[in-house]
């Protein structure tokens, strides 16, 4: 069971600017991924707007391997930033993970 | 053996007929019937040259009687009718025989049997026209008024469109003052009027006419009387009986909202709403939504609650206007409240139109979207310190179960039909199989129903928006104008006819009339039966229960019946 937690969407935005609320869930961006993990970026960014911010830290590791090579971005039809909100998320693991 | 002298066209209809059947052998075989003085085959009978052609036959040749075997009468009975009228022959001395539809797109493996099925049925066609009379249409003046029943978005609309073309128009609201469902709404999509101020503006709108009469806690007991020509009685105030004439009479009795069943998604317990009730918290809170004296912070929407039921439910339908309502009900409660979190749980998705832009904007406005599948909906709990649990599997994260503590959990209701039950037996509407009132087409007559000078509108019909509401008012109003405002209409004289002679009203015909069209009147000093000209359908349904044979469908008399049997039982050789 995956708790669902309705402030942290606010957490992450606050100090970023992590902004996938125009996802629809094509899956777009999961399909052209180089990194062939199923969690990156679509999977991701529903748990962020989910709220379920175990699942989140859970997987520091996926994060910090995406390569930030826009590929999912330019392919995006809702335009989200893709590529900008993964960043947002390492510089909230990066406070509040590990204390930088 | 006949005096008739008929002429019969067998149609190719370009193939569609002539590669099953042989239409030259059909020809030959009806050429030699009773009464039949010219038998000619066609490419396309209704093509303007054998329209001609026909025309010229029928004077030429005195010809009384006229038979076109080609495709279904729904397609072209009208058209022939017209070519016997333009050429001095009675519309009604005109048999249609279908051998398209009946014999050759039926029978593309049997062109043998399709052929020989044509001729039979040509053979019957030829013995009805030799037995038919000339007949007229009924003609029925109209009063130029109309009663329409239900003062909400629609009938408000429909009885000022009314007036405006210069009809009297009786208004008649069951409630204690006019707007329905709309009076109570606050802002409303496009443009942000509330619903208030909508009726207060139709409602003065209403008060400016003249020829509009309006009844609050009122409603209809009786109708009697046809199309054109109705009389009507109003009770108001559960008392006092008001007596109206009516020629038309438009219906526009709004909906119910779907009320959950007790525990239904935890429907009864503290937090747990219908969209109804939540819009009204919304409309009516300042700013920060509050429910029980607690602050609102995070909302769960379930949705097709009570819509969308599977096969063998009572509510299979979409009700179409709730998606469009709940994201609306959302970004409204985001203006009140821009730090609120919600949660839409769908099965799918319908905003359709311009709505798609709410959708799209609540999204953008931080408003969440999961998807459940229906064979695993939510599940609702009560939980500790006044919060509501949710838990739901998320199908666009592979089914993850998530569970969510909402302030306030609101259930998407859509619309059920109202209970009707007085007003559908004083007008005899026809009810679908959802419940709601039925039209007769939903494309091509959609407000007008299989009673003639009855009509329909607003979501008494089925699930709509007030836009739409307002839209099929307004084809209501054209309906009945287009009656009204001719001063008569014609009805088809293919009805029941009494014998007076025969007739020893026992009331057989009277009770076995699904139109309660047969009455009783005076002949020679006893008790005959009558039909009402204008209310009989022509159903038949009368003439064989009849014990004295004293009852004829007029243009399918018993004579006519059976003649046609006989021409079906014919050798084909």
């Amino acid at each position: 069971m995956a708790q669902v937690n309705p402030e942290f969407i606010d957490e992450v935005k606050r100090p970023g600017e992590f902004n996938a609320s125009a996802c629809m869930n094509c899956g777009v961006c999961t399909a052209v991924c180089e990194m062939g993990i199923e969690l990156l970026p679509r999977k991701l960014f529903r748990y962020v707007l989910l709220g379920i911010k175990d699942k989140v830290l859970e997987n520091t590791e996926t994060i910090y391997s995406c390569l930030l090579c826009k590929m999912c971005e330019v392919n995006c039809p809702a335009n989200v930033h893709i590529a900008e909100n993964v960043r947002s998320l390492r510089y909230y693991i990066n406070k509040k993970v590990y204390n930088l | 053996m006949s005096n008739k002298k008929i002429g019969v066209y067998i149609c190719h209809c370009g193939g569609n007929i002539s590669d099953y059947v042989d239409v030259e052998k059909v020809r030959e075989a009806v050429a030699g019937e009773p009464g039949v003085e010219v038998a000619k085959t066609a490419m396309f009978t209704c093509s303007d040259a054998t329209q001609q052609e026909m025309l010229e036959d029928i004077r030429e040749k005195n010809l009384d009687g006229l038979v076109v075997a080609s495709c279904s009468p729904k397609l072209h009975l009208f058209t022939f009718r017209g070519v016997a009228k333009r050429a001095g022959l009675n519309p009604y001395q005109y048999t249609q025989v279908n051998v398209r539809e009946q014999c050759s797109w039926t029978h593309t493996d049997d062109p043998a049997g399709a052929t020989e099925k044509a001729i039979r049925l040509i053979r019957a066609g030829i013995a009805r026209t030799n037995l038919t009379e000339p007949l007229e249409p009924i003609v029925v003046n109209t009063v130029p008024a109309v009663l329409v029943v239900g003062a909400g978005i629609a009938g408000l609309r429909a009885a000022v469109g009314l007036a405006d073309l210069g009809l009297s128009v009786w208004l008649v609201e069951k409630a204690a003052s006019p707007g329905g469902w709309v009076a109570g709404f606050g802002k409303m999509y496009p443009y942000d009027r509330s619903g208030s101020d909508l009726i207060s503006q139709l409602t003065a709108e209403v008060k400016k006419r003249n020829n509009i009469t309006l009844f609050t806690n009122a409603e209809l007991v009786e109708k009697s009387g046809s199309i054109g020509d109705f009389n009507v009685v109003i009770r108001v105030n559960g008392g006092e009986e008001i007596k109206a004439n009516v020629g038309a009479v438009i219906v526009a009795a709004g909906f119910d909202a779907y009320q959950p069943g007790d525990g239904e998604y935890g429907y009864g317990t503290d937090g747990v709403l219908t969209l109804p009730e939540f819009k009204a918290l919304v409309d009516s809170s300042d700013g920060r939504l509050m429910y029980q004296g607690r602050e609102v912070k995070d909302v769960v929407y379930i949705y097709c609650v009570g819509s969308r039921q599977p096969e063998g439910e009572d509510r299979t339908y979409c009700s179409r206007y709730c998606c469009n309502a709940a994201v609306h009900a959302a970004l409204t409660a985001l203006e009140k409240d821009p730090g609120l979190h919600q949660f839409h749980l769908f099965r799918d998705i319908r905003t359709y139109g311009k709505f798609e832009l709410l959708y799209n904007q609540s999204r953008e406005m931080g408003v969440r979207y999961l998807k459940f599948d229906e064979n695993e909906p939510p599940v609702v709990e009560k939980d500790a310190a006044g919060k509501v649990k949710v838990t739901v599997k998320d199908l666009l994260t592979y089914s993850e179960e998530v569970e969510i503590r909402a302030d306030l959990v609101v259930l998407v209701t859509g619309m059920v039909p109202r209970e009707n039950s007085g007003l559908t037996d004083v007008l005899k509407l026809p009810v679908g199989r959802d419940g709601f009132f039925n039209e007769i087409h939903p494309k091509l007559r959609p407000v007008e129903t299989v009673v003639d000078g009855v009509f329909i509108c607003g979501t008494c019909q089925g699930p709509k928006n007030s836009a739409e509401s307002v839209a099929s008012a307004l084809a209501a109003v054209t309906q009945s104008a287009s009656i009204l405002k001719k001063g008569y209409v014609e009805l088809e004289p293919l009805i029941a006819a009494v014998n007076p002679e025969l007739c020893q009203w026992c009331g057989e015909c009277a009770q076995s009339c699904p139109y309660t069209a047969i009455g009783k009147e005076q002949y020679q000093g006893r008790e005959v039966a009558a039909v009402n000209r204008a209310v009989c359908k022509g159903c038949g349904g009368c003439a064989p229960v009849c014990p004295r044979n004293a009852i004829d469908l007029k243009g399918y008399t018993d004579a006519q019946v059976r003649s046609m049997i006989d021409a079906f039982l014919k050798e084909t050789g």
